[in-house]
């Protein structure tokens, strides 16, 4: 078995859901900003000069930095 | 019998509309000030309630949660948890932006298990009909227990219903709060709770887990209380982030079915407006490219617009002045006001058409939600100079004023990407030196057209990326000298995009032009009076000999009349008190080309860089029928003993570098002051500043003289 894949292994404009968090710091932000175990995401862009991740959560837009994205693990697709 | 004055604090997440609210509800009757200990902006305004009570409105800082992430949010929520808060409400309006439901009940569940009466403005009904997404807000008051009224803070629909629920808010008979409380307490909690109760005055259960959660960051308690509490959490093994996890995931477990009942969507997945102006603007090439393109036009429009009104400013002040010499008697007095008070506040006033274009552009792109997409665009390469994706906004807010700017970094949780962002920030180009790149500008360059720009523009832009380039050179010094191991994360929400809310514009505009024109502009006046007494006063003996030796020198001379007074009026200058003061200093910047009437600029500019320009004018035109030339006429007049120009072109040069790189400003030292709490950053800031302008000035003087 692979390890879950996170936010930085995404295809622009793919879609996941998540999964778990594996950084608990990055878990309470982000749960407070709605974005929860099980909200299904997708990845929008990645920035121009690299280092971050730009992501929507239904009707909500996110950007996170590489180190940020590789904590949030995605569920497996069944 | 007089009551204590009731608060109600005004609280939401970022970007709910709690800014358009506050204005609603408030109008013009704010009060900007900072919270006690900190520059965190306070706005706060009052009201008068249906039953004549008057009540103080707070504006606290939007969070997302209890669980601060940076300076500001903790702001917020310190005045909820500490009881002794000067701004611990006695009641809350909670602003809720119903296209995000979900997530902002996070806060309003923690606020309500705080046990404050809460009204809740239910906002953003609008975008919520065009996404088709309904809210039955009855079933939702009475699933929650709180009362929920639809407003719309842009066009102000709602706010009277909710003004006239205020006093039966404020009231004892407690509507508004819930007796149970969302979030059910483990048992290990309810144990440290009640510790925590027995030593602390505490609202609830809740109120006292969160002062233990928040243990090693709280500051308003004494010493010994802090320990207390501290060595409760640490006896009872208390874990504030799996505690802090385990309650959001209760919290959304209990209100995510609720939401399912109140709201009907239809999430279809076309693409919405944000996603279409997001596939161009945050474009891996269009983007930056736009983002440059944007900051150019900043550049042309603070450049090119505000010419018309200031010089049309400047002529009718100007005019004021000469037709008061001619028609008032000439005393000491008519000459303070004409000499002195009327170009003083002509200073002040010039200003504002710069100061309103540039703020109305930036909160513009505030508004709209271009910020943010900038933010994350440049947050990689800002990590490289050791600054923070966030820092962009205080690097652009610099070309405003660096004061606001260096305030604005209060969002970068970090403090060593903070301390580097306010350390580099005022070496941006702000607002202040525009005036004296201004009149500096024509001696560098003829003005003439190179395809659509013109080129004293193209040489302001110049000296802006020459000012954004050491900005980060000198962050990337830092971030190699400072040293940190604190959290650093960027985890931003981009807005979606809005239409601007011109009434929001508005009140900021009028806010920032105000606290410039009463703030900087009481401090460029004052130094614009003390600047004509020194200038016009001096010891009695070496004036009166100044006078003589003029005398005598225009009589060997044979010169006209006039030639003999312009002769006395240069004479008695020099032996003035500001005549002294520039003398003194001569000797150090003379390497740099600067002759002693310069120096007495650089003094008094200290108070602010714009004071050069009136003191080069004060200084040419006392004595002279001058004050309707303009300034950079009498500057080509001015000819030094030996006749030859003061101003060249080197000497323009050096000067306008000078300015570039030199930490000129009091206001902004104070600030950091503020800001860091210790005096060894502003010092570090202007010996660093103000080094590197000497040696620059210096070399450039030297080859180019």
């Amino acid at each position: 078995m692979s390890s879950p894949k996170n936010i930085t292994e995404l295809q622009i404009g793919e879609n996941a859901v998540i999964g778990e968090f594996s950084n608990c710091h990055v878990a309470c932000k982000l749960m407070a900003m709605g974005l929860l175990p099980g909200s299904s995401i997708s990845l929008m862009r990645k920035a121009p000069f690299g280092g971050a991740y730009y992501i929507k959560a239904k009707n909500h837009y996110v950007a996170l930095r590489s180190n940020e994205a590789l904590s949030v693990l995605l569920s497996p697709v069944l | 019998m007089s009551e204590a004055l009731q608060k109600i604090a005004l609280l939401g997440n970022p970007n709910a509309g709690k800014s358009s609210l506050f204005n609603q509800l408030t109008g013009l009757r704010q009060k900007v000030g900072n919270f006690p200990g900190v520059t965190v902006e306070r706005k706060s305004g009052f009201i008068k309630l249906d039953d004549k009570r008057e009540v103080e409105i707070i504006d606290l800082p939007g969070t997302y949660s209890l669980y601060p992430t940076s300076l500001d949010e903790r702001i917020a929520v310190n005045a909820l948890i500490d009881v002794n808060n000067k701004d611990y409400p006695d009641a809350i309006i909670y602003i809720l932006d119903v296209t995000h439901l979900e997530r902002h009940l996070l806060l309003l569940t923690q606020i309500v298990d705080l046990g404050f009466p809460v009204l809740v403005a239910l906002n953003m009904n609008d975008i919520a009909a065009q996404q088709n997404i309904q809210c039955d807000e009855k079933k939702l008051s009475e699933a929650l227990g709180i009362e929920f009224i639809k407003i719309n803070g842009r066009t102000g629909e709602g706010i009277d219903i909710i003004k006239s629920k205020l006093p039966q808010l404020l009231s004892d008979n407690k509507t508004g709060v819930r007796t149970s409380s969302f979030y059910e307490l483990a048992v290990d909690e309810k144990n440290i709770a009640a510790k925590v109760g027995a030593l602390l005055p505490v609202k609830n259960e809740y109120h006292a887990l969160l002062l233990a959660h928040h243990s090693k960051k709280i500051n308003f308690l004494k010493e010994d209380k802090k320990q207390q509490l501290l060595g409760i959490v640490q006896q009872n093994n208390f874990n504030p982030i799996n505690n802090q996890l385990d309650e959001i995931m209760q919290r959304y477990n209990k209100f995510t079915p609720i939401v399912n009942t109140v709201l009907s969507r239809s999430f279809n997945n076309a693409r919405t407006l944000t996603d279409k102006i997001d596939f161009v603007i945050t474009h891996k090439f269009f983007g930056p490219l736009i983002f440059f393109a944007l900051m150019l036009f900043i550049f042309q429009a603070i450049f090119a617009w505000s010419v018309i009104p200031m010089d049309w400013i400047d002529q009718q002040f100007a005019n004021l002045a000469t037709y008061l010499q001619t028609v008032l008697p000439n005393t000491i007095l008519s000459r303070l006001l004409t000499e002195g008070l009327i170009p003083g506040i002509s200073g002040v006033m010039v200003f504002v058409p710069q100061i309103t274009i540039l703020f109305l552009l930036i909160t513009l792109l505030e508004e709209v939600g271009y910020m943010a997409r900038a933010v994350y665009m440049f947050d990689n390469i800002m990590q490289k100079f050791g600054l923070n994706g966030r820092s962009i906004v205080a690097l652009i807010s610099g070309g405003a004023c660096a004061i606001p700017a260096i305030m604005s970094t209060r969002t970068i949780s970090n403090w060593k990407e903070r301390l580097i962002t306010i350390m580099v920030t005022p070496l941006i180009s702000c607002s202040a030196r525009i005036p004296v790149f201004a009149v500096l500008i024509g001696f560098i360059i003829p003005s003439f057209k190179i395809g659509p720009f013109n080129s004293q523009g193209l040489v302001f832009m110049v000296l802006y990326l020459i000012g954004i380039t050491a900005a980060l050179i000198a962050s990337y010094v830092f971030k190699k000298i400072l040293k940190s191991e604190e959290f650093s994360f960027l985890m931003l929400e981009l807005p979606e995009y809005r239409k601007p809310h011109w009434k929001n514009v508005f009140y900021t505009l009028y806010e920032k032009v105000s606290s410039f024109m009463f703030g900087a502009g009481k401090i460029i006046l004052m130094v614009s009076l003390v600047l004509w007494f020194l200038a016009s006063f001096g010891p009695k003996k070496a004036m009166q000999e100044a006078v003589n030796v003029a005398t005598i020198e225009s009589s060997l001379l044979h010169a006209d009349k006039q030639t003999t007074e312009l002769l006395i009026a240069s004479k008695k200058l020099e032996a003035s008190y500001a005549g002294y003061a520039g003398r003194l200093i001569e000797p150090v910047i003379k390497p740099l080309g600067f002759d002693w009437k310069i120096g007495i600029a650089l003094i008094t500019s200290f108070a602010a860089r714009e004071v050069f320009v009136g003191t080069i004018s004060t200084l040419y035109s006392i004595g002279k029928n001058a004050d309707n030339m303009t300034i950079k006429q009498k500057l080509q007049q001015e000819k030094n003993a030996e006749g030859k120009s003061v101003f060249t072109m080197a000497v323009a040069l050096s000067l306008v570098l000078f300015y570039l790189f030199a930490m000129q400003c009091m206001s902004t030292l104070a600030t950091v002051y503020r800001e860091t709490k210790s005096w060894k950053w502003p010092m570090i800031q202007f010996a660093y500043m103000t080094g590197t302008a000497y040696i620059v000035s210096f070399v450039v003087y030297q080859i180019f003289k």
